[in-house]
């Protein structure tokens, strides 16, 4: 958008204040999308304050890009205003929002900052895109290739996984890289399973710990993208291959794609977490949730390993329900289960 | 002749797409569209490395080497460092890689 380099930064900043809904919109847009703001993390605490509103307020901002890959796009569904015809944008907003709420009511925090950081989310990305990510400020979802993939918004984990990657970069802001890679991905997915598990209020016993499910086209051999019960599982599809997600240390793949198997090895963490939710039983957000939860606040970083989230996750229990609780017992043993 | 090799990994399914083409077992029309999505982006005067500061999550990896008559060149991309003269090979690509 030409706009950032005709108005200074200042005036944007002052729109994004005091402007109205709109105007706060395009503005904060521009400054986040202008060279000079790039630059992740740093910059987005520098901002914050902007994007932030009293705890607890729920904020979610819709753009459409059209089929392009200008971000953000188009604003078309600000908080509050009418469901959209456009059902990629309705999706969008009440996904962002449930994992708003999911991560308000389950651990009483504000958004992905615990801030109030507004929701931003762009539909209709790119031509035939089969995929959605975050971009270190906002969610981004395409539509499909129309062959395998529907559009990305139709899953309300992916929702979730998305917003779990900002609010990870919050957190322990795990570099996207080999082991701190698969655990940024494990804890996306593991999140925004809670996400739909919190939604459907089901017990650990009785979801289904899939991740993507219903994101594929009939005729596909395909019951999720991943399985955090059985990786490994999920497809087996002439097209698509298998999927080649191990779910102990033994199996563990080593590679130079995808940023070091980042989607591949999640499939180990996932594992010691549906271990953990199963053998603690009831709601996985109650329990197993809450120490995944203060493991990624509080105790894990940036270059943290498998070993590390094992470690700080059985201390985490220790903290949350006494030292050799039945929880933190479980915790060690859902470990142990996927050979560490 | 021209030959293309074609791979895209990471995403949010984690999925590999890869495809290889051959200018001259193409249909000529397909084989001219490459030829000019390659001019159009001026591939062999592309960095050998498009990255960004730090991966983002679930975003593609582009690997693609092009060899020609009298030279190769191979250039990795992380979508978002992905100019915007590019886009247009790299959808061609990927829905060529798709129909495979």
């Amino acid at each position: 958008m030409p706009a950032c380099c005709i108005v200074p930064p200042y005036i944007l900043q002052s729109i994004a204040l005091k402007g109205d809904k709109r105007q706060q919109a395009a503005a904060w847009a521009t400054l986040t999308d202008s060279e000079q703001f790039r630059g992740g993390r740093r910059i987005l605490t520098v901002l914050a304050p902007l994007a932030s509103t009293a705890t607890g307020t729920k904020r979610r901002t819709i753009y459409d890009a059209r089929h392009g890959y200008a971000l953000p796009g188009r604003l078309v569904r600000a908080e509050r205003d009418p469901k959209s015809k456009d059902v990629a944008v309705n999706e969008a907003y009440d996904g962002s929002g449930a994992t708003y709420d999911f991560f308000y009511r389950s651990f009483g925090r504000s958004s992905i900052d615990g801030r109030g950081f507004r929701l931003d989310s762009t539909v209709h990305y790119g031509v035939n895109y089969d995929n959605a990510f975050w971009n270190g400020r906002q969610m981004v979802y395409g539509d499909g290739d129309g062959e395998i993939f529907r559009r990305f918004t139709v899953a309300l984990d992916v929702i979730g996984h998305e917003l779990t990657h900002g609010l990870t970069q919050y957190e322990a802001n795990l570099n996207y890289r080999d082991q701190p890679g698969a655990l940024n991905e494990s804890f996306s997915d593991v999140f925004g399973s809670l996400v739909k598990q919190f939604k459907r209020r089901q017990f650990s016993r009785d979801a289904d710990w899939l991740i993507g499910e219903g994101l594929f086209l009939p005729g596909v051999q395909a019951r999720g993208i991943r399985s955090m019960k059985e990786p490994g599982t999920a497809y087996d599809d002439p097209l698509l291959g298998k999927d080649p997600q191990p779910g102990h240390m033994r199996d563990y793949v080593r590679t130079i794609d995808d940023n070091g198997g980042v989607h591949i090895n999640s499939g180990i963490p996932n594992r010691a977490f549906y271990q953990l939710a199963t053998r603690l039983g009831g709601y996985a957000w109650e329990k197993a949730g809450r120490i995944w939860y203060l493991a990624l606040c509080d105790k894990l970083r940036a270059n943290s390993t498998f070993a590390d989230a094992m470690n700080m996750t059985v201390r985490a229990a220790g903290e949350l329900f006494g030292i050799n609780s039945k929880e933190q017992k479980a915790a060690r043993e859902a470990w142990a289960e996927v050979g560490l | 002749m021209m030959r293309v090799l074609f791979e895209r990994t990471g995403g949010f399914a984690g999925i590999k797409l890869s495809a290889s083409f051959d200018s001259e077992s193409l249909p000529p029309r397909q084989a001219r569209r490459l030829e000019k999505l390659l001019e159009d982006c001026r591939f062999f005067r592309l960095p050998v490395r498009l990255e960004e500061a730090a991966p983002s999550p679930d975003r593609f990896l582009y690997k693609l080497t092009v060899e020609s008559r009298n030279c190769v060149h191979t250039v990795h991309a992380g979508e978002g460092a992905v100019p915007a003269e590019m886009r247009p090979l790299l959808e061609w690509l990927t829905a060529a890689a798709r129909r495979r």
